[in-house]
């Protein structure tokens, strides 16, 4: 805990003084890492008037002495966090806001998630996703008492509950169930038929099913405007230069990973800017490759923007698009993070329940 | 040893004494009727007494009193809650209020300067060490000075037939130590931000000096004294277009808005003083409140006739002190409104309106001070 910073205002002769100008003017640096900023935002603007604390928002690490962490800081933004509060002068105070700042919230258990507190020492959380502005100001209140008495408080006493009178079973206290809980897993299919009202599309899927004779396993329907191509690993290089004639880019490159089945789906929804009949159309051309070797053609030669997509894949599934040059290398995580954290086997990080005393 | 020598060095001595003496001071005191009695009290107790002669001898009360060190201290610490507060109300908020319900909290800015001045002061790698400590202190000089010179009614702290321009010339001082400090700071914003400074200073001095030449030659003197004297009739009516150039330089110098180019936070973060924490900060970020309060006093001298007013008898000399205070506080306050009702312009386009449209209108006051001089008799 910062309590470096509230010894040194206790100590020495002026310590009164010391008090009373930290207390009235605790101004917060500008670092919105998340969507709390919003609430941050409103606490200050004009129907609930922050600076009525002397509380001033304001721009530069070096002038302030408070960080208000505003939700989820991923590892990238936990190195800013870091230099930002290093940068401030002391005596300096951090006050998390929201769930995700307490324990994940809504991305619980990410692979790109830090703890506020392993990085920077907290004075106080606001749980609440988001916490409104009264709770942001009642925590900066409560603050401003830490910085007077020297002791945070909680600002809720809750009733104490006797825990083995609310266990009405039998003598075995309750326990929570165990977060690794597997649901049987149902078949993946990325292709499932549709009737519908589409004839361009019946046309389109003759057309295609003519011109890429003996190449793909099974073209279907699968709702409007949206077409799946079955293929192996092996014809899918010699179906997407006969593709590429007709769609001119890749929207999007997805692998699935079905770890039951030991494979992964790679996919590729490709589209067309250029034909006017074609704009609407996606056609999602996937293939199984087997999840202990998984390799797969790169076809960014045929559509530079798979290019990204697929480093971006190998980031987090670790499939190898082999073609690609940049395979091998991090390319949008942050260099701590654990590899190919999308795999469904990662080991999670295990939560522990305890009773404290 | 020679005895004339000796007794040369008696009346010396003796000179100095008299010059330091209770009785010289009370020569040329300042005069309040209201608490006449209360100083005669003062005044005839051993040391008290002596102290209380001091700090009423004319000058000294202009450095210690008004426009000098007490006055500047008072108005930066209200002008930085009044603008906070104003900025407040306009956006329909209350503003700082919880640290002193009863007053809608005017000691804000006494708080922040107690936590800035408590506050760790961080010199980083970096800056060229000395220098980045120096100036923030140094600039003190060019910032106090002028105020030596501005006479409010008989209170001046020193006379002198070029008062005006020695004034002007130190105000012109400010911007130097600005780019040293950005300089010192060695950073990229304090360096974009120095580089505002820069062309900024470029932009408005020359319009400045033109306006307040075009009143020394409106007048017909430079002597700040005899141009209060002079002013029957107030200077913005003789000449309102140098008055006009005059407001909007004083714009430009102290960086409010719609000119706050050189420090704009949202862009580049106070940009020569970014680096600054703690009371190092507290002192830089108070030099344009302090050049706002110079200016507004030299503006109200030049234009809106000093410490001209209706006479309060029980006042006394600080009759002429309540009217000065009252017109600057007015401009200053104008200027703060200035903050939250305009945007930032861009450089360029601040630039180029000074260096074409204040530049020409600036030439015309020149012109317009000659008339005036000749149609009003003010001579020379």
């Amino acid at each position: 805990m910062s309590d470096d910073s509230v010894d040194f205002l206790h100590s020495g002769p002026l310590a009164p003084l010391k008090k009373w100008g930290t207390k009235w003017s605790l101004w917060p640096v500008h670092l919105v890492t998340a969507c709390c900023g919003v609430e941050l935002a409103h606490a200050y603007a004009s129907g609930y008037d922050g600076e009525r604390l002397g509380s001033l928002n304001y721009g530069i690490a070096r002038q302030t002495n408070l960080i208000i962490v505003e939700g989820a800081i991923t590892r990238k933004m936990a190195r800013v966090l870091k230099i930002t509060y290093e940068q401030m002068p002391e005596p300096k105070f951090v006050i998390v806001m929201g769930a995700c700042g307490l324990k994940g919230g809504l991305f619980w258990n990410g692979y790109h998630m830090v703890r506020p507190s392993d990085v920077v020492p907290v004075d106080f959380f606001i749980p609440g996703c988001p916490p409104t502005p009264e709770a942001l100001l009642r925590a900066i209140r409560s603050l401003q008492e830490k910085i007077v008495s020297g002791e945070a408080r909680n600002t809720i006493e809750f009733e104490k509950y006797d825990l083995s009178k609310i266990n009405v079973r039998g003598e075995q206290p309750l326990k929570p169930p165990s977060p690794k809980h597997y649901s049987p897993t149902p078949p993946i299919k990325v292709d499932v038929p549709k009737e519908v009202d589409w004839s361009f599309g019946k046309k389109l899927i003759a057309e295609l099913k003519s011109d890429l004779e003996g190449l793909y396993k099974s073209i279907t329907i699968t709702d409007k405007n949206r077409i799946a191509i079955q293929a192996e690993k092996d014809d899918v290089v010699a179906l997407a230069s006969k593709l590429s004639k007709r769609f001119d880019h890749v929207k999007n490159v997805n692998v699935i990973d079905i770890p039951h089945e030991y494979s992964f789906i790679v996919e590729y929804q490709i589209s067309s800017y250029s034909v006017k009949e074609l704009m609407p159309v996606v056609v999602n051309l996937f293939a199984r490759i087997p999840r202990n070797n998984p390799r797969f053609p790169s076809l960014a030669v045929f559509w530079p923007s798979a290019d990204y997509l697929e480093r971006e894949m190998y980031d987090l599934f670790g499939v190898w698009f082999e073609g690609n040059s940049a395979m091998g290398e991090r390319f949008l995580l942050a260099p701590d993070t654990p590899e190919f954290p999308l795999r469904k086997d990662r080991k999670l990080r295990e939560e522990i329940y305890s009773e404290v005393e | 040893m020679n005895v004339n020598g000796l007794s040369g060095l008696n009346e010396l001595l003796n000179e100095l004494l008299s010059l330091l003496s209770m009785q010289h001071f009370l020569q040329n005191q300042v005069s309040i009727p209201l608490i006449q009695p209360i100083i005669d009290l003062l005044l005839s107790m051993p040391f008290v007494g002596y102290l209380v002669a001091l700090i009423l001898w004319k000058p000294m009360f202009a450095l210690l009193i008004f426009p000098g060190l007490g006055t500047l201290m008072a108005v930066l610490l209200f002008i930085i809650w009044f603008e906070r507060k104003l900025t407040a109300r306009i956006q329909w908020r209350k503003g700082p209020v919880e640290i002193l319900r009863q007053a809608g909290g005017v000691i804000q800015a006494l708080a922040d300067g107690m936590r800035y001045f408590f506050q760790e002061v961080i010199v980083h790698r970096d800056a060229h060490k000395p220098y980045f400590l120096q100036f923030p202190i140094l600039i003190f000089i060019p910032v106090l000075l002028p105020l030596l010179f501005i006479p409010a009614g008989s209170i001046v702290g020193i006379e002198s037939p070029y008062s005006l321009a020695i004034a002007v010339a130190l105000i012109s001082l400010i911007p130097v130590f600005i780019v040293a400090i950005g300089w010192a700071s060695n950073s990229r914003y304090a360096y974009i931000g120095t580089i505002r400074e820069a062309f900024m200073y470029f932009a408005y001095e020359i319009p400045f000096i033109l306006a307040v030449i075009s009143m020394i030659l409106l007048y017909g003197t430079a002597d700040m004294v005899e141009i209060v004297e002079k002013q029957n009739i107030p200077g913005i009516f003789l000449n309102p277009v140098a008055a006009f150039i005059f407001f909007l330089t004083t714009v430009m110098a102290t960086s409010r808005l719609p000119f706050e180019i050189p420090e704009a936070d949202q862009e580049i973060a106070f940009g020569p003083f970014v680096e600054y924490s703690g009371i190092m900060f507290g002192l830089v970020m108070t030099i344009t409140y302090e050049k706002m309060y110079i200016l507004a006093l030299l503006m109200s001298v030049l234009f809106l006739g000093g410490g001209n007013g209706p006479d309060i008898p029980l006042l006394g000399n600080l009759s002429g002190v309540l009217w000065l205070f009252v017109k600057a506080m007015a401009i200053m306050v104008l200027l703060s409104f200035l903050r939250s009702i305009y945007a930032r312009l861009r450089l360029d386009q601040a630039l180029r309106l000074s260096w074409n449209t204040l530049m020409k209108i600036s030439l015309l006051s020149l012109a317009i001070g000659i008339v005036a001089n000749i149609a009003f008799g003010l001579g020379w």
